[in-house]
């Protein structure tokens, strides 16, 4: 059936109205002039869409005192000195305070000290009242002038001459084709979280750290798009609140609250193993190591002891989050708790892929042009590659880089190309198909009593069961974060058993469905590229995040390097390339400066 | 803690195109019924609590409700949106009331700190 369709013509095209796309639009704006076309596809509704849509309490890249060199050397530290992007993120540390205020002018309170300068919260994180940062950040792309559309799911880049043209993609409400030709594509659309089993089952699934929402379209289309990607050997674990997966810097950082296990001791401080990696303030990394450690030692729950943090700052938690994450203040109302009177549980959430959180995965780019590997195809926010720990101030000024260099691209090939009839008909087909075999399978009656199809998948079976494949041979929680080659190779002939010969039985009966569909067909997609890349990367660079129990040691000779990877749309193979770590920041890569 | 409907509160937001809380949930997840022409949460289970509908709602028709699953009732935790500011009411499990006021947007007057 032929679908209506949209056609957009535009210069610039951002794939994902949120923190970098939203800065990418203004900047595109500001050095493009007002000419130049600025268009935003947005899955959701950009004002309250994104991982910032419940608010967000701290600004955790700021530069409260140092260098951009000493903001490099405390993220490499953090990351327990393992290769990351310096170029990227010096580009980023010199102008975040810049963007930082650009913001405050737009409306963000940021707290203040007495002196007037911004309340810090630790070294490099400001405090702000941020309840409504993400309709402040979508006002950019308002002022911008941009061409925005809600509610439009893009599941492929359109390329043409080995250029990056375009995208393509459906209408979630009015379930429309739509085209969109583009002389410059940015991918800002997350990273993805819901690859493993989630902690919580039934109505609580989606009570997950991170927004759920991100589903890896910025990984799947990139990765279909025959971009170089990278840093999916890594995957980022975090420890939070039990039950609710709060975030826990709150906490930590902002009232000094210790880590401590069922016996009350603060093992980062007292135990030796733990002292020699850095103790309290080891590396994000080495504690999250050492709390799963504890736990599978059978020294657990794990707790961040609030009774010992700074009592007015204890008292003020629930305001706190209030700005961030108001379920775990409803929370502990239900169960009559209170962070001065007990600690408070934690445990790891589920991995999830980010690039601009403390993990670095994402699109390889080239310098700090923020280009892909395919000519025209940028990159930035969660989808940039190895530049971790930008967080949200640092993705707004991602954003704004990759717009300069998009506006440059575009003045240096300014002629549109012609799009393919015979390949926009192929993608409308494969996007539309799991409503059409439901259509099918409908109208023949091909249906159980309880009117599920007989020979048709529904897209949150197959997600579950990819969730099963991950957690028991990718490293889930289950496991402790924990896999060998034989696991890998058993959740590889599966993720690739259901890419490859499963995909053909899912159905939608809906365009929320179709939505939830494209949603597994993009983790599957990311899915593989873990799955090999962890295989391919045989030793142990980041522990708690992933440990090979087969290679628990690091082997600095082999892996010392950026883990890249290509895929062959014909072979369905994926090749790898070692990318060497450029040191530009001199110093020791495992200890901080500042 | 998923969006719940108050069906006397709820009127669809009638002469809205769209319910407000359709319009901004980012999941896709609040819909109109059409049996019962309100607005109600497809999928509990697939919301993040990011409360954007509840704050949305001018009628206060939406409830969030947390997961039986995690905490027991009957709790309740009711944002009033002000211009600049928004006040959270927590009702606990004994019913005590606490209130705070969280600025939105910077305005004439600083927050102490």
């Amino acid at each position: 059936m032929a679908r209506p369709r949209v056609y957009i013509d535009t210069d610039i095209l951002i794939i994902g109205g949120g923190t970098a796309g939203c800065l990418a639009a203004w900047e595109a704006r500001n050095v493009g002039g007002p000419r130049l076309k600025i268009t935003i596809l947005e899955k959701g509704f950009i004002r309250h869409s994104g991982c910032l849509a419940a608010g967000m309490n701290a600004l955790n890249m700021y530069l409260n005192q140092g260098t951009p060199e000493d903001y490099v050397r405390y993220v490499r530290y953090d990351m327990g000195g393992a290769p990351i992007r310096e170029d990227i993120l010096l580009s980023v540390a010199r102008e975040v305070n810049e963007t930082v205020a650009i913001m405050e002018a737009q409306g963000l309170p940021i707290k203040k000290r007495p002196d007037g300068k911004y309340l810090n919260r630790g070294k490099w994180n400001i405090e702000v009242n941020g309840a409504l940062l993400k309709p402040i950040t979508a006002g950019m792309a308002y002022q911008a002038n941009a061409e925005i559309y809600n509610r439009v799911y893009v599941t492929d880049l359109l390329k043409k001459d080995g250029r990056c043209v375009g995208a393509v993609g459906f209408g979630i409400r009015d379930g429309k084709f739509y085209i969109a030709r583009a002389r410059a594509v940015l991918v800002c659309a997350g990273g993805a979280a819901g690859l493993w089993r989630p902690r919580n089952g039934g109505d609580a699934h989606h009570r997950i750290w991170y927004y759920p929402f991100n589903c890896g379209s910025s990984y799947a289309v990139a990765k279909r798009a025959g971009a170089e990607m990278t840093g999916f050997d890594m995957r980022l674990v975090t420890l939070r609140t039990k039950d609710t997966y709060s975030p826990t810097g709150t906490l930590a950082i902002g009232v000094g609250a210790p880590m401590v296990n069922a016996a009350g001791e603060a093992f980062m401080k007292e135990r030796e193993e733990y002292v020699k990696l850095g103790g309290h303030t080891a590396p994000t990394i080495y504690r999250l190591w050492a709390a799963m450690r504890e736990i599978e030692e059978h020294r657990g729950p794990i707790y961040m002891d609030t009774r010992k943090g700074n009592p007015q700052r204890v008292a003020g938690l629930k305001a706190q989050y209030l700005d961030m994450a108001p379920i775990i203040v409803l929370y502990w109302g239900a169960h009559d708790l209170d962070p001065a009177r007990e600690p408070i549980e934690i445990d790891a959430d589920s991995p999830v892929l980010v690039g601009a959180h403390a993990g670095v995965t994402g699109i390889w780019t080239t310098g700090t042009t923020r280009m892909s590997t395919v000519p025209g195809l940028f990159a930035s926010g969660e989808a940039l590659g190895q530049a971790p720990s930008r967080f949200i101030s640092g993705s707004w000024t991602c954003g704004r880089i990759a717009a300069r260099h998009m506006v440059e691209y575009v003045r240096q090939n300014p002629e549109p190309v012609e799009l393919e009839e015979a390949e926009l008909a192929r993608l409308e087909a494969e996007i539309f198909a799991p409503l059409e075999r439901w259509d099918q399978a409908g109208r023949a009656g091909r249906l159980f009593t309880s009117g599920k199809p007989i020979e048709g998948i529904l897209p949150r079976e197959m997600e579950e069961r990819m969730q099963n494949v991950m957690e028991e041979y990718a490293g889930g929680r289950a496991r402790l974060f924990y896999v060998n080659e034989t696991h890998l190779n058993i959740a590889g002939k599966h993720i690739n058993r259901l890419r490859r010969e499963q995909l053909q039985y899912l159905m939608a009966r809906d365009l929320h469905e179709l939505q939830l569909a494209w949603d597994v067909i993009h983790r599957l997609e990311c899915c593989q590229l873990v799955v090999e890349h962890i295989n391919y990367r045989k030793e142990t660079r980041y522990p708690g995040y992933v440990n090979r129990s087969d290679y628990p040691e690091k082997n600095d000779a082999e892996y010392d390097c950026f883990i890249n990877s290509v895929w062959d749309p014909a072979t369905d193979r994926i090749t790898f390339i070692k990318r060497p770590y450029e040191q530009i920041v001199p110093g020791d890569r495992t200890r901080e400066s500042i | 803690m998923p969006p719940y409907v108050i069906p006397e509160k709820c009127d669809a937001c009638q002469g809205e195109e769209e319910p407000l809380c359709v319009q901004v949930c980012p999941g896709d997840l609040m819909m109109v019924d059409p049996a019962s022409n309100k607005a109600i949460c497809r999928e509990p289970g697939d919301c993040w609590d990011c409360m954007i509908c509840v704050k949305s709602c001018t009628r206060q028709a939406v409830q969030t409700v947390i997961q039986y699953q995690l905490a027991p009732v009957p709790a309740k935790l009711i944002p009033l949106i002000r211009p600049d500011a928004i006040t959270w009411t927590l009702v606990d499990c004994h019913g005590r009331i606490e209130r705070f006021v969280m600025k939105t947007l910077t305005g004439e007057e600083e927050e102490e700190v």
